[in-house]
């Protein structure tokens, strides 16, 4: 039976519901995207909803702005426009858990804090760690491929995500990939909708792959004197059997922050395991921490608690996501207190990453727009010839007019990338101008 | 449509007169690959040494309209590396070489036309090793490996190729030459590595892959666990898992399988065992060693007949030994199976395996079965005489309906072997209209003309796939726009 409607918002509530759709000036100005204020709110209770406000947008040619917490709307270039802004928190279920099969299915709305609880009773985890995770919604995750220390061993959600479901730019439900732990039938749609912001679809389910808890697990602090020194014995270890599922390095400035004293640099180390098997790599461990003359401590049970809030952004900062290479770490981590010295003699740099992967999360404050532009293109720059990459990953909208958040993107991959875009989502209903190279 | 004198000297021009395979014999090595039901010779095989000779040969193909097929050593189970359509086919067996290893990030450039195990084999020394393990690793190519996302025994604990593969070199359909990712783990934009390992040749054709290399375990546990019903076996085996032990490698053998492999290898498996569960611990030895004698006790928990643990090297090569000989062993059963590798939550194995006895009863065939029990990841073998009429008619009869029983519990029509010609027809088992859209339409970015594969990986549709239009959701009528 047609549905008539007299005007868009009352087309969204058709569809969304009264209590669904919100375009009062309070809702409209939270709801801002780097001060762009949306026409309404809708707050999506199912995935028909979703679909349908969706294909309502895409041909009523709004622009939307898909969100979860809100974490990350400070990632990625300003919005050309901003219509709609689709709140995904009321697809909040957790659809189907199976422990046997360590996989769940959850709505792109549950956060990772919730998906947490309902797994603990059974000792299993989404292994995943990006700062701030808890309140972060599962989808908000996915889109933007946040990770954190644990990615040294379990990797990130391309790792973890074996099926989603998604919304495409004109309304139609989609769905890619399987509910089971291995499966190659047809394109690997997970992969593609993995850090895409969206820009592809709407994510709005998603089969995850879980993992047991370690029986044991304990971690420990090496202090070393410089960046060079911890590459050296993030080296060894790399080399060694040992399987750490943590390995992060710290500046100095973040040892101070974890009130861990003033060395130059810090590596912790996390072994989960069976307790006997934790306790001998934690002697070797030890044993690689004195051939480099490091002092070692255990650290206590709450220390990744603490590291988090270390971690996470403080109000006004901005966070760079810098990949370089693993045997490349001192030189990046000097090169990035270097440009922040030089450029902005005020700048304060908290600094830290999975070192056996050459991944950097990198906060600076008290630094001026101008000052961590100019920072963020010579870290670019130096990482430029290893293939690395620097993103603004966190910022004010006008750092992020002032450089482009992404940074460069090689002609080959971009061309396809603006084919993808053009693909599925002509009309650019999804995000639009926020996504790399202004897709 | 034979190729013109003309398109066949352009070839040779490009790759050379030792580098093109034209005479009807040399073709017909090219008209199938391991999955023997689907033959197709090319119209030539090219053997490219370069990828500017790819480029050359895409391009004189998309000009001309002749459709291609990548292979690479043509081990495939899938009927992929065969031409249904005849065309160019491009072997990458002469771009076999090791560009670069980077121990010190951990990974390796190498062409697509190099052995699995030969990349393996030059970095072991120095101690390390390529993850995939596909049956096929002494012969299969990484090319290969990247096309199908192919898997093997140990994936359970380290991944499929798609977790291994940092960066690509890619010849795409429409001849450009593109470099996806590299050394450095992630890059802005969307993940094309991701989308294109497991494309089966249909985005392009592979020239250079950067992969992960692991570090080698330091110690490894082979225990080899007979029980007297598969559901004590898969008790174990959800038991192992559930005490948060992750081997490198579980697999399971059934009791039509047991006899084979008894009476044609004298393995020794206990003559009264209805399953026998290979465990495979690897890592740290103070870990294998603790978690090898968990999951030991947890088999005699859930009433093992008998376990034993390799004590050696030579044990645990006999231990495998059985496995590895399984396909062979089917042979005295049967002449000739057919072999798939669906999928099913690995808490539904108990499940699927009486499904399974079932259909194998309605149908009248053997059905024998090695499977990756950690990740649910069967591979019935279908046992048929192909010289018996109508024999070959049941199995496929059989096999269809054991793909629809495992996508009813939820699994998925292939684990590791891939789509090909094969299973393109079951996809809607499994997939939506708008999913099997979707997917034609990301194969149209990469491929635009729909030259590379045809007729592989995504059912044939009247209307090259337009037809598979989903539905719309309505939009409410009225005057909003």
């Amino acid at each position: 039976m047609p549905v008539a409607a007299r005007s868009i918002g009352e087309a969204l509530v058709s569809i969304a519901g009264r209590q669904g759709v919100r375009d009062d000036a309070e809702a409209l100005a939270a709801a801002a995207v780097d001060g762009l204020r949306p026409s309404w709110v809708v707050r999506p209770g199912s995935i028909d909803q979703l679909s349908g406000v969706l294909a309502l947008a895409h041909d009523a040619a709004l622009a939307v702005i898909p969100r979860g917490s809100g974490e990350a709307l400070e990632l990625g270039s300003p919005p050309a426009r901003a219509d709609l802004v689709v709140d995904l928190r009321g697809l909040d279920e957790v659809i189907e858990y199976n422990p046997a099969d360590l996989t769940v299915t959850v709505q792109a709305g549950v956060s990772a804090g919730a998906l947490a609880a309902r797994l603990a009773p059974h000792r299993q985890w989404l292994a995943l760690d990006p700062p701030g995770a808890a309140a972060r919604t599962l989808g908000g995750i996915a889109a933007t491929n946040a990770s954190g220390p644990l990615r040294a061993r379990y990797g990130t959600l391309r790792d973890l995500l074996l099926g989603v479901r998604f919304v495409q730019a004109d309304g139609v439900v989609t769905w890619g990939g399987s509910k089971v732990v291995k499966s190659v039938s047809g394109y690997d749609v997970p992969k593609l909708m993995v850090g895409a912001l969206g820009t592809l679809g709407v994510l709005a389910e998603l089969t995850l792959r879980l993992h047991s808890r370690p029986d044991a697990e304990s971690s420990w602090l090496v202090r070393l004197a410089s960046p060079g020194e911890a590459q050296a014995f993030v080296e060894r270890v790399i080399a060694s059997p040992l399987q750490p599922s943590r390995i992060e390095i710290f500046n100095g400035e973040m040892l101070k922050l974890l009130s861990a004293g003033s060395s130059g640099a810090g590596v912790a180390v996390s072994i989960g395991s069976v307790a006997e098997a934790v306790r001998e790599q934690g002697e070797r461990l030890g044993a690689m921490a004195k051939i480099g003359r490091a002092q070692i401590d255990a650290l206590p049970d709450g220390f990744w608690t603490a590291a988090e809030s270390a971690l996470t952004c403080p109000p006004g900062w901005t966070v760079l996501h810098v990949v370089a290479l693993a045997d490349r770490l001192a030189d990046t981590v000097g090169a990035i207190e270097n440009a922040a010295r030089t450029t902005a003699p005020r700048a304060e740099v908290r600094l830290s990453g999975c070192a056996a992967l050459g991944t950097l999360r990198v906060l600076l404050g008290g630094a001026s727009v101008a000052e961590i532009a100019a920072i963020t293109t010579r870290v670019r720059q130096r990482i430029a010839a290893i293939g690395g990459s620097a993103v603004v990953a966190r910022g004010t909208a006008e750092l992020r007019k002032a450089v482009d958040p992404w940074g460069p993107i090689e002609p080959g991959s971009f061309a396809l990338m603006r084919a993808l875009r053009d693909e599925f989502d002509p009309r650019r209903v999804l995000n639009p101008g926020r996504y790399v190279g202004g897709l | 449509m034979p190729l013109s004198h003309a398109f066949l000297a352009a070839l040779e021009r490009i790759v050379g007169a030792d580098g093109l395979v034209q005479s009807l014999e040399g073709r017909l090595v090219y008209e199938c690959d391991m999955h023997t039901f689907y033959k197709g010779a090319p119209d030539a095989v090219a053997l490219p040494r370069r990828a500017e000779e790819v480029v050359a040969i895409v391009n004189l193909c998309r000009h001309e309209r002749v459709s291609i097929v990548p292979r690479g050593s043509g081990t495939g189970l899938i009927g992929g590396a065969m031409a249904p359509l005849g065309g160019v086919m491009i072997g990458t067996n002469r771009m076999d070489r090791i560009l670069a290893i980077d121990l010190p990030n951990r990974c390796a450039t190498v062409e697509p036309g190099l052995i699995n195990l030969f990349l393996t084999r030059a970095v072991a020394s120095q101690g390390y090793f390529f993850a995939p393990d596909p049956s096929s690793q002494m012969v299969s190519s990484i090319g290969g490996n990247v096309a199908t996302n192919a898997g093997g025994p140990h994936c359970l604990k380290y991944g499929i190729t798609t977790n291994h593969v940092l960066g690509l070199e890619l010849v795409t359909g429409a001849g450009e030459l593109v470099r996806l990712g590299g050394t450095a783990i992630e890059r802005p934009g969307y993940d094309l590595v991701g989308a294109a390992v497991g494309s089966e040749g249909t985005f392009g054709i592979v020239t250079a892959v950067t992969v992960r290399l692991l570090h080698a375990a330091e110690a490894v546990k082979t225990i080899l666990a007979s029980f007297t019903s598969i559901e004590d076996a898969s008790e174990a085996v959800s038991a192992i898992i559930a005490a948060g032990i992750v081997p490198a490698a579980l697999e399971m053998l059934d009791e039509l399988m047991i006899r084979a492999i008894n009476e044609g290898t004298g393995a020794g498996y206990p003559k009264d065992a209805a399953a026998v569960l290979l465990i495979e611990l690897d890592g740290p030895a103070a870990e294998v060693e603790a978690q090898g004698e968990r999951a030991a006790r947890i088999c005699w928990e859930r009433g093992a007949l008998e376990v034993r643990v390799a004590a050696d090297d030579a044990e645990r090569a006999l231990l495998w030994k059985g496995r590895k000989e399984a396909a062979g062993a089917v042979g005295r059963l049967a002449p000739t199976y057919l072999l798939q590798d669906a999928v099913v939550p690995r808490s539904r194995l108990p499940a699927i395996m009486r499904e399974l006895a079932a259909i194998g009863a309605r149908h009248r065939v053997q059905i024998a079965n090695v499977f990756h029990a950690g990740d649910g990841n069967l591979h019935p073998l279908i046992l048929y005489d192909d010289r018996v009429p109508e024999e070959l008619e049941r199995a496929k009869a059989a096999n269809e309906e054991l793909l629809r029983a495992c996508i009813a519990m939820g699994g998925t029509v292939t684990g590791e072997h891939g789509v090909g010609m094969d299973k393109a027809k079951n996809l809607p088992f499994q997939y939506a209209d708008a999913d099997l859209n979707f997917m034609y339409r990301l194969r149209r970015v990469f491929d635009p003309e729909g030259i590379m594969n045809p007729g592989k990986l995504l059912p044939s549709h009247p209307a090259c796939g337009e037809g598979f239009r989903p539905a719309r959701p309505r939009v409410p009528d009225g005057a909003w726009i």
